[in-house]
């Protein structure tokens, strides 16, 4: 039986949920190999989730994994960060060891592109965590990156559930709707998980409580990650359990029966503060724009939530 | 004590629905007069079918004024794709005979609203707010008069129906909104959150046919036309019924639930133009200015339709 493994590279902000979907993707070896991770400006500045990145891949167990500093901002606007839910450092709760694996020399844009530009077109696909500052900039930079990438698979946006950072934006797009823009605009195949399903993903109790039985490092520390960064969801939402979102783009490339969606028109808005980063999504297809995007609009939070837990036991 | 309410409205079916509903309570509401508003259809059509709403409920005592004919600032946007070319299209209802009031609807409001004893009139927006911001601005005073604005009108988490981001009623004119949400009126608005989840399934709308009077009859007529539309872009199991919310929320607020919060409307970008931002979770410092409903009882509103229907001939 052969596996063809998909070769991903990861552009994340790591923050707590971030860090356990690189940790869902790292017990997955045997269907994802990871190029590299860049780290980006968002949950919290650079040179946090740069080293955040660091450390979680220790954790695992996995410090031959490259990791990156891409763009220290976004495209356009100054940086917006939310330390308010993450933690002074992005990564509040477990107490991890500073990474004693170096950061890599060269920027995050350009092994981007290198490496997209180096492989065999269509094998690699961009794993996106974060605000899409790198990716962006990377098409900017060469755009025949775009014909080469397989495809992106991204955590942003929000349609029935409209925003989060504010009334109608979603974090990741808000601090760079101009990359999101770009990114939307790229021709690429892309799939998107908003807040209409992470917000079905909720991180109750007994969850946390199984990952924290599962008695390995990994399981422990994600317990605590959430527990940390749970508060202020709770608080604002009255929900039983915290959204959890990143894990949701391992999960739908694992296991995409455990979600439904549609292929529809994505935009960003860029035009008014009021609105500012609001990803208009079409999903009632009433307009003409072209359809750029697949859609995920719901998800199986139990299966969801086995699969994480299945693939943490997997590491130390 | 009967609240005393002005509709305002481009009908339309679910306005219809909504008139009569009104209409069928006297108990409640004194319904001092219908104006009529560019809106589903054009201004002449919507005004006469409001004539025709009138002589089918038996009330021609309520007098029916035209408004404004065109939106604050922006071209006229309609939805005869929805409500059919006359905008009440289903029930073959007669040419009324009853006519206009002869004076503008505008100055209607404010004529009115400036003699009433402060705080004494509710006004019922089932359309696009045009002729409520334009008393606002003509004369300011005119909201002395308003107890409450109730309206249908934004949607948050169903975000639009006539463009992605957008409810009907609000896109038509986002400035007339933008007006009103801004004028410090106590003002409660029903969106699309709550009238989709109030839908016009076939077993709801055969109790109303079965009610037996023309009026049950026209009504089943009218919302089985309308409803073919988003019965097929919704693939549900009924159409939302919009504007009747209003009405119900006045004789029955326990049916509803809400909360005050900001909402603002978005007036600068074509890409999500009347977007109602709705501070639903309360993360920003705007002030509230509006009660904001979220959910209906559905099985509750339908009772309540077909028991006050049932009073009319």
């Amino acid at each position: 039986m052969t596996i063809v493994k998909r070769k991903l590279i990861i552009l994340t902000d790591p923050g707590q949920d971030e860090a356990v979907a690189i940790l869902v993707i790292l017990g997955s070896p045997d269907d994802f190999e990871v190029l590299g991770v860049v780290a980006t400006a968002g949950n919290i500045e650079l040179d946090y989730t740069e080293k955040n990145a660091r450390k979680i891949l220790e954790l695992a167990g996995r410090s031959d994994i490259p990791v990156f500093a891409g763009c220290p901002r976004p495209m356009h606007r100054p940086l917006v960060t939310a330390a308010h839910v993450h933690g002074p450092t992005g990564l509040d709760g477990p107490d991890l060891p500073e990474p004693t694996m170096p950061l890599q020399k060269k920027h995050g844009v350009d092994w981007l592109v290198e490496t997209v530009m180096a492989a065999e077109p269509g094998t690699i696909t961009i794993c996106s965590l974060s605000p899409l500052t790198n990716l962006a900039m990377a098409l900017v930079r060469e755009p025949a990156i775009a014909s080469r990438i397989k495809e992106i698979v991204m955590m942003a946006g929000a349609y029935f559930e409209m925003g989060n950072i504010t009334p109608t934006a979603e974090f990741n797009i808000y601090v760079d709707p101009e990359a999101a823009d770009v990114v939307l605009r790229s021709g690429i195949k892309m799939t998107m998980l908003p807040l209409d399903v992470t917000h079905q993903m909720l991180s109750t109790r007994a969850r946390l409580d199984r990952f924290r039985a599962l008695g390995n490092r990994c399981g422990v520390a994600v317990a605590e990650m959430m527990t940390f960064s749970e508060p202020f969801d709770l608080k604002k939402y009255g929900w039983d359990g915290a959204p959890l979102h990143g894990p949701c783009v391992p999960a739908f490339m694992l296991k995409p029966e455990l979600f439904q969606g549609r292929e529809i028109n994505v935009t960003v808005e860029l035009g008014s503060e009021l609105t500012m980063g609001m990803s208009v999504a079409d999903y009632w297809r009433i307009t003409d724009r072209p359809k750029n995007v697949f859609y995920v609009r719901s998800g199986d939070a139990a299966g969801y939530y086995d699969l994480i837990a299945e693939r943490l036991a997997r590491l130390p | 004590m009967k609240r005393k309410i002005i509709i305002d409205t481009d009908p339309g079916q679910d306005d219809a629905v909504a008139i009569l509903l009104a209409l069928a309570s006297p108990e409640e509401l004194d319904v001092l007069a219908i104006v009529a508003v560019a809106g589903n259809v054009g201004l002449a059509k919507n005004a006469k079918n409001a004539l025709k709403v009138v002589e089918l409920s038996g009330r021609t005592d309520v007098p029916v004024y035209a408004g404004s004919v065109s939106p604050m600032r922006r071209k006229p946007v309609t939805a005869e794709h929805v409500h059919g070319a006359t905008g009440l299209d289903g029930p073959d209802l007669p040419e009324p005979k009853l006519k206009l009031q002869p004076q503008h609807g505008v100055d209607f409001l404010i004529d009115t609203l400036l003699a009433a004893e402060p705080g004494s009139i509710t006004l019922c927006t089932l359309g696009p707010l045009t002729n409520v911001a334009m008393a606002l601005v003509k004369a300011p005073a005119t909201a002395r008069g308003i107890a409450e604005i109730v309206m249908m009108g934004g949607g948050y988490f169903e975000v639009g129906n006539i463009t992605p981001a957008a409810e009907f009623n609000i896109f038509v004119d986002p400035e007339a909104a933008d007006v009103v949400l801004r004028s410090g009126v106590k003002i409660t608005m029903i969106p699309l959150d709550v009238t989709h989840g109030v839908l016009s399934t076939r077993p709801r709308l055969d109790r109303i046919a079965a009610i037996g009077n023309r009026v049950g009859k026209a009504v089943d007529e009218m919302l089985s036309f309308s409803e073919r539309f988003d019965l097929n872009k919704y693939a549900a199991r009924g159409a939302p019924l919009h504007d009747p919310c209003v009405i119900a929320y006045l004789l029955r607020p326990d049916l509803f639930e809400g909360r005050e919060i900001s909402v603002t409307v978005e007036t600068h970008s074509e890409l999500t133009m009347g977007l109602t931002v709705a501070d639903w979770w309360r993360i920003t410092d705007r002030p509230r200015n509006v009660f904001y409903l979220r959910r209906a009882d559905a099985d509750g509103f339908y009772a309540l339709l077909n028991q006050r229907l049932a009073r009319l001939p």
